[in-house]
């Protein structure tokens, strides 16, 4: 056990001090100069010294990212259910969120601000946008490809299409909707920082960084860029974590034990 | 002689065509309450066919099955169905896979939770209540798969080749644990399997099918006394069914 976890933190946290291993050895290797890269614990540091200005920035691409990925995980799946199950739908929709996906989504992120503003709005739209495509692509795959001996003994059993759908169908497709919301978990916060440079006004973490850069604090367009990278990674591992936790036939032979009510005598 | 028997299912002249392939010529069929028929033909002879149809996932072309004297051709819910593939969920645990038939179709009581621990006690899951499908072995998720069809409450299972993907040894024991409970439930069962000996073992009548187009070729009243074993195996009477099976099955070359 103590292994495992050794194994699964320890060596993912391992191979990204490597990364800064390798960027400090080439910056002080190569003598490069600060303004073109720093190094990490200059980096570094210019984030902490600057937190009581970048927290707010940070709690804003937050909150992007969230609302967006909620968004887009709900509607991706949803559209995904529908696609699966109207056939009509899916021919008709399918071009349509092919050509959404294509449109290359920086160049979208300008036209959203003038219909949406500089408020938030624009930047969730922006993030949904990216989040519920790969969502949707992945239950409809997972939906089309639960095994149809499993749904005639459903019917066999005289199972309501409703019951089907949430005891069999829904469960049984829980690996590639996660494989949707990883991939989505991963990009969501690109998708804000887009949105935010965009709207080139207001406060926020990519404005930060465009300043510092245009006053050529090299430190510190690394460390905004640090930041958001962590918080990506935080977000994907927060689903990771839900993945782990909601499907634990995945990993464990025996179920934890859980609360219910009435009787539950010791097994055997 | 025993009570008189009645019959709890009936084909009527039930035949299913798929394209210019007859699956299964019309095909007439009685199955008298509290029997264990097997049905045992090659593949292609038609009996996985007639299994949907009693089961209600084809629609006939033509005939009826009946049910305890009401029509059930073309709906379902009205059997205990159980493949080869013993189509557990991995995500839930033992027992939970056993009332996941309740759980399709209402509300799972602890009634039922309390009954699919006691059967699964009984025949000897005890232990694995909690265990996810992923920690049992083959024979175990089969005896899992039989819970689940037996807590249905269905009066006929249709069992198709139970047991056709396990090893000899675990196949042998699984027929006579499940001779066990076929006996302990009073259940009907009709049995599909290509393995000859299997049909001769588990049953009380054996239905010999064959292909092109799918057709009942013998109806065979089983004499083997019960309760059988390994010795049963070795009978002059088995042998002697064997050898009258095996003949229906491959012409005169057996």
């Amino acid at each position: 056990m103590r292994r495992r976890v050794l194994l699964n933190v320890g060596v993912p946290i391992l191979s990204l001090l490597l990364v800064l291993g390798v960027w400090q050895l080439i910056v002080v290797g190569f003598h490069v100069a600060s303004y073109i890269a720093p190094r990490p614990r200059e980096a570094i540091t210019s984030v902490t010294s600057q937190w009581s200005t970048l927290w707010p920035l940070i709690l804003g691409t937050i909150r992007e990212t969230i609302y967006g990925y909620l968004i887009g995980a709900v509607l991706g799946f949803a559209l995904g259910v529908v696609m699966a199950k109207i056939p009509v739908i899916q021919r008709l929709v399918y071009p349509v969120i092919l050509v959404s996906q294509a449109v290359p989504v920086i160049a979208l992120a300008p036209v959203l601000v003038i219909i949406l503003g500089f408020g938030i709005v624009p930047k969730i739209v922006i993030v949904t946008w990216i989040v519920f495509f790969p969502v949707t692509v992945n239950v409809l795959d997972g939906l089309g490809h639960v095994d149809p001996d499993l749904k005639n003994l459903a019917r066999v059993y005289g199972a309501s299409r409703w019951r089907t759908f949430v005891q069999i169908e829904v469960p049984a497709s829980t690996t590639p909707l996660f494989s949707g919301l990883k991939i989505g978990a991963i990009y969501a916060v690109t998708g804000a920082i887009i949105g935010e440079l965009a709207a080139s006004e207001g406060n926020s973490l990519a404005l930060y960084q465009e300043h510092a850069n245009s006053n050529l604090n090299t430190a510190a367009v690394y460390g905004t860029t640090m930041v958001m990278t962590l918080i990506g990674i935080a977000w994907f591992l927060l689903v990771v974590g839900l993945e782990v936790w909601s499907t634990p036939w995945q990993r464990r032979s025996v179920a934890r034990r859980r609360w219910r009510r009435g009787v539950e005598g010791p097994a055997g | 002689m025993g009570p008189v028997s009645t019959t709890l299912l009936e084909l009527r002249e039930v035949g299913k065509t798929f394209g210019d392939t007859v699956a299964l010529a019309p095909t007439s069929l009685a199955v008298e309450e509290g029997s264990f028929v097997a049905i045992v033909g090659p593949s292609g002879c038609g009996k996985s066919t007639m299994f949907n149809v009693v089961a209600g996932l084809l629609e006939p072309d033509g005939g009826e099955v009946v049910l305890r004297g009401a029509t059930i051709t073309a709906t379902t819910g009205h059997v205990g169905y159980m493949l080869q593939k013993d189509l557990l969920v991995p995500w839930r645990t033992v027992e939970d896979n056993i009332t996941m038939a309740t759980r399709l179709t209402r509300r799972v009581t602890d009634e039922d939770r309390a009954e699919a621990r006691r059967v699964a006690r009984q025949y000897g899951l005890g232990e694995f209540l909690r265990h996810y499908p992923s920690a049992l072995s083959g024979g175990m998720r089969q005896r899992v798969a039989f819970m689940r069809t037996l807590v249905t409450h269905q009066e006929l299972l249709l069992l198709d080749e139970p047991f056709g993907a396990l090893d000899a040894q675990t196949r042998l024991e699984m027929q006579e644990w499940l001779l066990r409970v076929w006996k302990d439930t009073g259940r009907t069962v009709l049995f599909i399997t290509h393995d000859v000996d299997e049909s001769i073992f588990l049953s009380d009548r054996i239905v010999v099918m064959s292909p092109r187009p799918g057709r009942v070729v013998a109806d065979l009243v089983n004499p083997l006394s019960r309760p059988r074993g390994i010795h049963t195996l070795l009978e002059p009477d088995f042998i002697a069914l064997k050898a009258k099976v095996l003949g229906l099955l491959h012409g005169g070359d057996a």
